[in-house]
């Protein structure tokens, strides 16, 4: 949280509605995903889409590593995009159809050589 | 450059594998698995971690390897040398490790607090003048035979092995060395246990067949069709032990396109219907920390030199799936627990990434590799679990399902090779 009670940017104010995507893991980002609607998985995407230049922008002006919290915030909401690119662009729902359950796949979020961000 | 046309069909340049249907019985049956584990896999190489998962002295790492009926220990030493041992104190048999990772000057056995040093020495004994003639040099942890190759570490339960690892992995794969693997330093893996036969579960993702089915609303378009529709490899290497597989790709999809943000700036990829993919894409060019070029392609890669190569799999015998890309790799396990249960250990190697176009690239193409795993594993238990009502007696498998015919072969062979070594 900034000090005006909003989570990202001011630049991304118009972001505000989608900020609970922002998940720091994987796994989050995945249960997350596989919770919601598939409605609202296309509107957070859709919200995205036309911001992604601007946002992948205004990162870049800080090491991955060292982002503020309301940037950090933004960072995992661009990660989270490609978290429901499956649904989107592929499968047209939450989760895998058919497929295998995504809990039992458990992404090693401390393996040594992830990456921290 | 071999045309697909002529490349020799693979039943003809294997004979030895047959053509005939292949009997289900070897992946339901628990007594072919307690053959499987004394003739294989307490004889071969498996692959065990990277080396970058040991940056310092003192780093180590235990692994559980229920085929070889092993429990195994691998660290790095202060010369930066590697050591493996059984996971067994010599004193009442406890594990000298109980974490997966760590540090540590010394293995402490945590029952009555016996210390081994990293190589597996024994050099603490609480209250040692109440033994009976103790022979310290005699109690040191149990050797196991550890080694490297490109990176990789591998070990062998065999006490004596009958190959070194070079003699092992050399005559296929000699002509891989040099691939970058030491560039590939962002790891994401995932791992589940599944109730299926290691075999079938390698299986599923050593053929192109599956393809356009199971993978239908993901990746089946990233891969080159022939003129008949089917998508086939372009070439597939059989040993004695090992197999690999060379793929095309579709050069105009993202996931098989690979020069992906590889290219400079400026020309823009064609729009794919994918918008997500498209901008990914595009906001991920000149985001990697490292470059990748020629040198980075061994002749072992692409053999075939098919200007369309996408990808090739290599499976070193037993359980390690290897597929190299021209700037990332998937390095899969299905270490056997049980004849119906396997560790899928499933891991994608990425060049860093230093800006945030290039994160939302890896994790746009680390979320579809994934989902088409969840798609892969979707059809293990369920393959399995048709095997065990035992309705069928034998699969059914065609040119191009070739290596699912030569797991088969050679796991049989070897059971029979030791079986008869035994008599």
């Amino acid at each position: 949280m900034n000090g005006l009670g909003t989570q990202l940017p001011a630049a991304f104010a118009d972001l505000e509605p989608y900020a609970a995507w922002g998940h720091a893991t994987e796994t989050a980002r995945n249960h997350y995903r596989i919770d919601r609607t598939q409605a609202e998985i296309e509107a957070f995407a859709n919200a995205m889409l036309p911001r992604l230049d601007a946002i992948c922008s205004y990162l870049d002006a800080y090491p991955l590593a060292a982002l503020p919290a309301d940037a950090r915030r933004l960072y995992d909401m661009l990660l989270c995009v490609a978290e429901v690119s499956p649904s989107t662009e592929g499968y047209h729902a939450p989760r895998v159809p058919y497929g295998y359950d995504s809990r039992r796949f458990q992404a090693q979020e401390d393996f040594p050589l992830r990456p921290r961000f | 450059m071999r045309a697909l046309e002529a490349v020799q069909p693979l039943h003809l340049r294997y004979p030895e594998l047959g053509t005939a249907p292949v009997p289900i019985e070897p992946y339901i049956s628990p007594e072919y698995f307690a053959r499987e584990k004394r003739h294989i896999f307490k004889k071969v190489w498996q692959h065990v971690a990277r080396v970058e998962e040991f940056p310092n002295p003192g780093d180590f790492l235990s692994v559980e390897l229920p085929a070889s009926d092993a429990s195994i220990v691998v660290t790095r030493g202060h010369d930066g040398a590697f050591h493996a041992m059984h996971n067994v104190c010599s004193h009442r048999m406890n594990k000298v490790v109980y974490d997966e990772r760590g540090n540590t000057r010394k293995l402490y056995c945590k029952f009555h607090g016996w210390s081994y040093d990293l190589a597996g020495r024994l050099v603490g004994v609480p209250s040692e003048g109440s033994f009976f003639d103790l022979d310290r040099a005699a109690c040191a942890l149990a050797p196991v035979a550890v080694d490297t190759w490109q990176g990789f570490v591998f070990v062998n339960t065999d006490p004596e092995p009958a190959m070194t690892l070079a003699e092992y992995l050399g005559p296929m794969y000699a002509a891989l060395e040099g691939y970058p693997f030491h560039k590939l330093t962002s790891c994401y893996s995932w791992q589940t246990v599944v109730n299926a036969n290691w075999k079938l579960a390698i299986d599923a993702f050593q053929e192109t067949y599956h393809v356009a089915f199971v993978h239908g609303p993901s990746i089946a378009a990233a891969l080159r069709r022939d003129k008949g529709g089917s998508i086939v490899p372009i070439d597939g290497l059989c040993d004695d032990y090992h197999r690999r597989l060379s793929i095309a790709g579709n050069p105009k999809s993202v996931y098989g396109n690979p020069k992906a943000v590889m290219e400079a700036a400026g020309d823009a990829p064609a729009s794919s219907g994918r918008p997500i993919a498209d901008a990914a894409l595009r906001l991920g060019r000149n985001g990697m920390k490292t470059t990748f070029d020629d040198s980075d392609r061994p002749p072992g890669l692409n053999w075939t030199n098919d200007p369309d190569w996408a990808f090739d799999i290599n499976v070193v015998f037993p359980d390690f799936y290897l597929s190299l890309r021209p700037n990332y790799m998937q390095a899969y396990n299905f270490r056997p627990i049980s004849h119906n249960q396997t560790l899928f250990d499933a891991r994608v190697y990425y060049p860093e990434m230093t800006t945030a176009g290039g994160r939302l690239y890896q994790e746009y193409m680390k979320v579809a590799l994934r989902d088409v795993l969840l798609e892969d594993l979707s059809t293990l238990e369920r393959t399995q679990a048709g095997c065990e009502t035992r309705a069928k007696s034998h699969m059914q498998l065609q040119e191009h399902e070739v290596m699912v015919r030569h797991n088969a072969w050679v796991v049989d062979r070897m059971i029979r090779e030791g079986e008869a070594r035994e008599r």
